[in-house]
């Protein structure tokens, strides 16, 4: 399915085209209707234990068939490939890839940043192509390297600054202002301008703008970039518990597998612009046929370690004064391949262990199986 | 009670364009009163020029210079104003991009044009505050006398300079397609100077460019003295029909770029 810029986004044209005005003040009425005048708070927390959950909510972010190539012929980059996806309200989802994956492409093609060519994105059920003032009421971002606020503002001036653009009186959301400025360890600092901030606070007030006008749904493209392990830490347990709390949806973008690892319900691994993996972090822990082995020896020296780098998935080297430590990710074939080949080189084995796989192997194991098969796909392609 | 319990409690309301105009016009002038120092250095270096240009123009024409010294500090107050609003925009909309700001403006209720009138405004009252200072500085130093009608002089600025308000707007749209060309586009503030001065040639079809008209009649209004009410209906519905039309060009500039750099996906790819 191809579908015309023109015809896609007329809709969003005649809004923005001067027409502002007419075009946005029955959004924000909706807008009011979702988080205020209906007597809903905008704080809101998905399953109530107290009474009956409501009508099955549409999930806060669906995506069908989401296609977005940079250049034409055959210098063309396939930036996203055919992504379909659901994401739940109420959930971290993790986004996983090398970089140059397509993650950040993918990100913004879900928020309309980047326009795609084919494809379908709904925001807590209203199409982000064709209704984009009204999705956007319910979703911001911090998105890669960027600040993402003013530094010249205090962070109590951000704050109320952009959750009048995201369409909320920021004097109506004082107290949530106050909690979050407390939750994030900022309420000492709300005055300060934030330039003059440590980088891990300035990143936290980036997220705090995000948080503060009651989006539903947040997209944080490499939240942790950048901090050192106190702040990623801080920001990864003030996240999970806003999440826990709030009701709130993120999806992360990492190659950190820590963080991912440990604030994340779900993980999309993503390469070359598709998802080769979807699934819950244990799931995808247990559902591994590899092990990773690691081996000492005084003979894993020059010759035998490239041999290894060559064969199979090496994680980790490290020379010693004498020999070598190796860790290597392989499946049952080819851990008898690995011994056979240790044997011919006359590797003597020091000490050998199993270490419990974590998502980084699970995640290697994933993308070089991608890349084998692209690999193939090619050969055959050419065949042809 | 518990933070979900006051995240319940609470009730938050809409915000309107009240709301957002509010909020943009405050960061304003928050940013301009708290750092006073690239006011005060614009003005600096403007009066700066224009000592140079005077006690310069002085020894080297002498009396022929004293003679037109109304024109040129009229035409001079206006480049400032001019140049102040033009760069500005331009510059303001390149730093949004840099700063991943004007990604954030896009995926709101609002979007960013209407931001961008709204700081348009803002850099309009701004360098009016500016320029008004550089204005009576070089009446002091020139001695020379000018006609004062304040509604007559705002009017016929404020309409002149929208024009370039729209150029600027323009030029930020470019620079967000083309993140190193905004520095270029700053030397645009020089070809004012032909645009300001087009009064003293035969204007002709040049009234429709930026400026040119507008200069004319605030000449006329602050050498000879005419008011707003004494220009033929003529000559303001051109000055307001090329405000206008600049303005709105820009607009469309700017909007096609934008919508540009999210297809080709160089939106704050700074």
């Amino acid at each position: 399915m191809t579908v015309r810029e023109g015809d896609r986004f007329a809709g969003r044209q005649n809004e923005g085209a001067g027409t502002g005005e007419t075009a946005a003040e029955p959004l924000l009425e909706r807008s009011a209707e979702r988080s205020g005048s209906s007597a809903e708070p905008i704080d809101r927390v998905g399953d109530d234990a107290d009474g009956p959950l409501p009508a099955r909510r549409p999930p806060a972010v669906s995506v069908d068939g989401l296609c977005k190539r940079f250049g034409e012929g055959a210098g063309a980059i396939t930036a996203v490939d055919d992504v379909t996806l659901e994401i739940e309200t109420g959930s971290i989802v993790g986004l996983l890839g090398p970089n140059g994956a397509g993650k950040t492409t993918l990100i913004k093609s879900i928020l309309g940043m980047v326009f795609p060519d084919e494809g379908t994105v709904r925001i807590c059920g209203i199409d982000v192509y064709d209704r984009p003032r009204e999705a956007y009421a319910f979703v911001d971002a911090m998105l890669e390297g960027a600040r993402n606020d003013y530094w010249r503002l205090t962070v109590r001036e951000n704050l109320r600054y952009f959750t009048t653009i995201s369409g909320v009186d920021p004097d109506s959301v004082r107290g949530r202002h106050e909690r979050l400025l407390a939750q994030l360890g900022l309420a000492e600092k709300a005055d300060v301008p934030v330039r003059d901030l440590s980088r891990g606070m300035k990143q936290k007030v980036s997220l705090a703008t995000v948080l503060a006008g009651g989006a539903e749904v947040i997209f944080l493209d490499e939240p942790t970039l950048g901090l050192d392990v106190e702040s990623s830490r801080t920001l990864q347990r003030e996240l999970r518990r806003l999440v826990e709390e709030e009701g709130l949806t993120v999806v992360l973008s990492s190659h950190d597998m820590d963080v991912v690892e440990t604030v994340c319900d779900r993980v999309l691994v993503v390469s070359n612009g598709r998802i080769i993996a979807d699934d819950t972090v244990d799931a995808l822990l247990r559902g591994t046929d590899r092990h990773r082995i690691r081996i000492s020896s005084p003979d894993l020296v020059g010759s035998i370690v490239s041999e290894l780098r060559n064969r199979f998935a090496v994680i980790e080297v490290e020379a010693f004064d004498t020999g070598g430590r190796i860790d290597v990710t392989t499946d049952s074939d080819g851990l008898y391949e690995l011994m056979a080949r240790l044997r011919a080189a006359g590797v003597t084995l020091e000490r050998v262990r199993t270490v419990e796989p974590d998502l980084e192997d699970v995640f290697v194991e994933l993308t070089s199986a991608e890349g084998e098969e692209r690999t193939m796909r090619g050969l055959e392609g050419g065949d042809r | 009670m518990t933070a979900r319990e006051a995240a319940v409690a609470e009730t938050s309301r809409k915000a309107g364009y009240r709301h957002l105009a509010r909020a943009v016009l405050y960061r304003e002038f928050l940013l301009f009163v708290r750092y006073p120092a690239n006011a005060v250095g614009g003005i600096v270096v403007a009066l700066f020029f224009f000592g140079v240009l005077f006690y310069g123009g002085q020894m080297v024409a002498g009396q022929a210079l004293t003679d037109s010294i109304e024109g040129i500090v009229v035409g001079y107050f206006l480049w400032t104003l001019s140049v102040g609003a033009y760069s500005s925009i331009s510059n303001d909309i390149g730093s949004e991009v840099q700063w991943g700001t004007l990604e954030r403006h896009v995926m709101t209720p609002f979007g960013f044009a209407p931001v961008a009138l709204l700081k348009g405004v803002a850099k309009i009252v701004r360098t009016f505050l500016t320029s008004t200072v550089i204005l009576a500085v070089m009446i002091v130093i020139t001695g020379t006398t000018l006609e004062l009608n304040l509604l007559t002089i705002v009017v016929v600025a404020t309409l002149t300079i929208v024009s370039v308000l729209g150029l600027g707007l323009a030029a930020g749209g470019v620079t967000v397609l083309y993140k190193q060309i905004g520095n270029w586009l700053n030397l645009l503030q020089f070809g004012f100077i032909v645009l300001i001065s087009a009064p003293a040639f035969d204007l002709g079809w040049m009234r429709l460019l930026p400026l040119a008209h507008g200069s004319a009649l605030l000449q006329r209004a602050m050498v000879d003295g005419i008011r707003l009410w004494e220009f033929s209906p003529i000559d303001v519905g051109l000055l307001v029909g090329v405000a206008v039309g600049y303005l709105v060009l820009g607009y469309v500039v700017f909007q096609y770029a934008t919508r540009r750099a999210r297809r080709l996906g160089v939106l704050g790819d700074y």
